[in-house]
């Protein structure tokens, strides 16, 4: 970190709060348009309902397509809330002050996004879902498989969406208590006093919030695994189709959330420079660390896709070698396939080895809205051509194409996380504002020779 | 985090650049007997094993069954000695100054690089072509004009460019201690210093130059460390036993190597500290931080082991299943259990204790532990691998052979087995003490660094250390 900013803390309370305490002018209108991007997926949902499943594009022998695939792209972007704040907090990397809450923000909004995104959707008729569980049938002796990935998905999903949840919430605490102390009005002072608990700020609160930081971070890291790789078992453990019994897949499968969550992260970072005005806070040293980590990252995730398709190759077995044939040879995938290599490593990992293109927020924007287009498209890729081929004992292959009513849930989904993020906004910071406080309290400067460099104080 | 020991009272000449330098070279330039001794012990291992390689080339290379222990002693070296310069090179490139008095010592293991390199040629007799028909990475048999001996030329190279990038890593680190060798001693040492250190003056430009290159060689380093790891475990491992398509296995190779590494720095830094006089340098930060790195590594370790497990267990396959006999399931079961036991139930519930962490024999013996356990791993992967019949026999293996048609028995080993485990291990420990009367074991440059980023400034009622961090 190069820069040295000192700000004052009445000047950081105003600032961080200003979006809470007032409203942007763009604020409303974006609100609105998102709700109405959202209601129309819940009435393409409903519509689905009325009609049945075939007003989708599935059909065998492809029974999984945009759902599964925005399914497992929204688990993939939830991991950066988690792969941002906890990692960084227990490494304690100084740069992760002022994007931890957005990102652990998104993680919560994105895994909602992913439970509407889910399997539960597509199964026909989801309200017998709640019959499954309750009041359920212990009389006819049928019991849940566990064997079954309805049952793994849900409980790894809701374990992280409560973790997160929490992590937010103790994360969130010290600054409740400072828009307690400042809101107005009959009921917000209120809730905002019953949220924060009453903390004062005590040095017992802030030992325990600490530690109860650090314990949440260390915990939650396993359940963040555990999440994404119980996704790829979904796949895995399955040796019915092509391409996706691979041992690599949860490795594989991680990497890929973190390289498509944490350039999620960059993006939101230079949205909120824009939109919120928050460039005292959000440097360009920030998206410069943030670049650099997204180059280990992405080659990381390029060596496990390479990886991925080397045993596919080295496996000679005729099936696995034409699959890979229709990906990456033939009409559609051919295209998909290119683009998918080129937005998600070829274009954005040459850019961001330049310090340049590192430092400017609207090429990093750029470069990161790149990596998630092809880190869908790479979602997809692994989804579909598997079950589009002909194999023994099938009587239908073809390829799919997805329906109106398809586009318009997945697009509410996205819908939904800038809303839910534009709604966040609105009543509480997002940028911590007491972690920046004691970022600028720990911050401090070092002479060497004739120069003066950035440091900071060590306990 | 620093060392602690600098700002201790009582200790105050190593609070000036001079008292660092005339305290490291003293280390550096001093022998004790208690040194001697254990070069004389690791000699007579080393020769041990010397005995037992003559033994085994009596036995020929057509049987690659019973070099199963030699190829382990290999692959146990790979993942341990030559994973463990990666402690400095991620420590450098996070910038994180509690590296400062543990990097050389985590370089001078790229020297036990060159005696593996040693090791591999026999390897490569025993290892049989593609002409006799197998699986490799080279795709033989579908692809037209491929050498048949092409795991043999990629991976040679391969481990050549690794040793390269670790000693031209190890030169460029030493060069401005080499300075301070020629400029501050006398005899073979400063005749020696003085061709070596390239007219090194500490200009501006030399010290950029040494910083950019250091990253540049670190950064090859780590990515031809992957490559080897990749190259051995596929074509010297995998490809042997038919049916056997794990596409994490050449990660999980990987993983463990760094895993290994953290574990052989660990116990290195704690005989450089009780038994090499480095105590005002070696402090519980760094003990306690690289514990920390370890017990993560140790919970990757069996992540990367389950995430293939339980996809061969549960695909059902024939040829997966009888993987899982080979490697885990079957004679060498209590190898596997070892391996287990040591490498991730240890360290996960004494590691999980911060007071153990922080300790300062807690993380050397979870350290041992583990490197028993990478130990066990190894002769369970590459001696049942190795015992595996067909591959190289044209009438048995043909690369369409989907799966072992039975599982041999365990090879335990023999005389020249044990002379050549004892051999291996004791020589690479003699390598890397020899390596140590020639370069210093702790960086005299970077624990000067350290003097020109670290301050001590009062806050409110109380003083603290203030750490710059450059560029």
């Amino acid at each position: 970190m190069q820069d040295h900013i000192q700000i004052d803390h009445k000047d950081i309370n105003r600032d961080l709060l200003s979006g809470v305490l007032g409203t942007p002018s763009w604020w409303l209108g974006a609100v609105v348009f998102l709700t109405l991007v959202f209601l129309a997926g819940i009435g393409a949902f409903g519509y689905m309902l009325n009609k049945g499943i075939g007003v989708t594009g599935l059909n065998r022998p492809i029974m999984w397509g945009f759902f599964m695939t925005n399914f497992v792209f929204w688990i993939g972007i939830s991991h950066a809330g988690i792969m941002i704040s906890a990692i960084l907090r227990l490494t304690q990397a100084e740069w992760r002050r002022p994007i931890t809450r957005a990102a652990e923000v998104m993680t919560v909004f994105s895994l909602m996004a992913a439970l509407m995104a889910a399997p539960l959707v597509h199964v026909g008729r989801p309200w017998r879902a709640a019959l499954w569980v309750f009041p359920y049938d212990f009389a006819r002796g049928v019991w849940p498989n566990i064997r079954s990935p309805f049952i793994w998905d849900p409980s790894a999903v809701m374990t992280y969406l409560t973790a997160s949840s929490l992590f937010v919430f103790v994360a969130l605490l010290p600054d409740l208590a400072v828009i307690r102390d400042r809101a107005t009005g009959k009921w917000a002072p209120k809730i905002y006093s019953a949220l924060c608990m009453g903390w004062r700020g005590t040095p017992r609160q802030w030992k325990l919030q600490a530690l109860a930081g650090i314990l949440l971070s260390a915990l939650v890291l396993p359940v963040f695994v555990s999440v994404h790789s119980i996704v790829s078992w979904d796949f895995a453990v399955n040796i019915g189709v092509e391409g996706w019994h691979s041992t690599i897949f949860a490795p594989y499968f991680i990497i890929g959330a973190i390289h498509s969550g944490v350039s999620a992260v960059a993006m939101l970072m230079a949205v909120m420079v824009w939109l919120w005005k928050l460039d005292k806070y959000i440097r360009p040293d920030h998206f410069d660390a943030i670049g650099r980590l997204l180059i280990v990252v992405a080659t990381t995730w390029f060596f496990f896709f390479f990886l991925e398709w080397v045993f596919a190759l080295y496996t000679l077995e005729g099936p696995e070698l034409a699959l890979r044939e229709l990906q990456v040879f033939q009409w559609p995938y051919i295209f998909l396939f290119i683009l998918f290599l080129m937005t998600a490593y070829f274009i954005p990992v040459p850019l961001w080895l330049f310090k340049k293109v590192r430092r400017s927020i609207p090429l990093m924007f750029f470069t990161t809205v790149l990596v998630n287009v092809g880190m869908w498209l790479e979602r997809f890729l692994i989804i579909i051509p598997g079950m589009a081929r002909k194999t023994p004992l099938t009587f239908d292959w073809g390829t799919y194409h997805p329906s109106l009513v398809e586009i318009l849930m997945v697009a509410s989904t996205f819908a939904w996380v800038a809303l839910g993020m534009l709604l966040f906004s609105k009543v509480f910071p997002l940028i911590p504002i007491f972690d920046i406080k004691e970022g600028m309290v720990f911050r401090d400067e070092v002479k060497i020779g004739r120069r003066t460099i950035p440091a900071s104080i060590r306990e | 985090m620093a060392s602690e020991s600098a700002a201790q009272p009582g200790k105050l000449a190593l609070d000036t650049p001079v008292g660092v330098i005339r305290d490291l070279l003293g280390k550096y330039q001093k022998t004790g007997d208690a040194y001697w001794r254990a070069v004389a012990l690791f000699g007579v291992l080393f020769a041990l094993g010397i005995i037992g390689f003559i033994m085994r080339l009596s036995d020929g290379v057509s049987d690659k069954a019973v070099w199963g222990y030699y190829a382990a002693m290999f692959a146990f070296i790979l993942t341990t000695a030559q994973a463990a310069p990666m402690v400095a090179i991620a420590t450098r490139l996070t910038k994180a100054h509690w590296r400062r008095p543990i990097s050389r010592a985590a370089e001078l293991w790229t020297i036990v690089g060159l005696f593996n390199l040693i090791l591999f040629i026999p390897l490569l007799w025993v290892l049989p072509s593609l002409e006799d028909g197998r699986r490799s990475l080279w795709f033989f048999g579908n692809v037209d004009d491929i050498p048949i001996y092409s795991p043999h030329i990629w991976a040679t190279l391969a481990l050549v460019f690794l040793v390269i990038a670790g000693l031209m890593m190890l030169w460029v680190s030493c060069l401005p201690d080499l300075a301070t060798i020629r400029d501050n001693s006398s005899g073979w040492r400063q005749r020696w210093a003085k061709r070596l250190a390239f007219q090194w003056r500490g200009t501006s430009a030399q010290w950029n130059m040494q910083h950019h290159r250091l990253g540049i060689l670190g950064a090859f380093y780590f990515m031809m460390l992957v490559f080897v790891h990749f190259l051995i475990s596929v074509d010297f491992l995998m490809a042997l036993v038919p049916g056997w398509i794990d596409a994490l296995f050449p990660a999980t190779h990987a993983a463990n190597a760094l895993q290994a590494g953290a574990a052989t720095m660990l116990l290195t830094l704690f005989f450089l500290r009780q038994f090499g006089g480095y105590k005002d340098y070696i402090t519980l930060d760094q003990m306690w931080l690289l514990g920390k790195i370890l017990f993560a590594l140790s919970l990757l370790w069996f992540w990367f082991w389950f995430s293939s497990f339980i996809i061969l267990w549960y695909g059902k396959r024939p040829n997966e299943q009888a993987v899982l006999e080979l490697l885990m399931i079957g004679p060498y079961l209590p190898v596997f259990m070892a391996a287990f036991i040591l490498n991730f139930l240890v360290p996960l519930f004494t590691m999980i204790w911060n007071p153990l962490r922080k300790s300062l024999w807690g993380p050397p013996l979870i350290a041992t532990s583990v490197i028993i356990g990478t130990f066990f791993d190894r002769i369970r992967l590459y001696v049942a691998t190795y015992t595996v019949p067909g591959i190289g026999d044209p009438a048995v293996d043909k690369h369409g052979a989907l799966a072992m048609d039975a599982i041999t028995k365990a090879n335990l080993p023999d005389l020249a087995d044990i002379f050549i485990i004892v051999g291996v291990i004791g020589g690479s420990i003699l390598v890397f003490l020899l390596a140590t009367r020639i370069i210093p074991s702790v960086s005299i440059w970077e624990q000067r660094e350290l003097l020109l980023y670290k301050v001590h400034k009062p806050f409110h009622r109380t003083e603290v250390m203030v750490l710059g961090k450059r560029d």
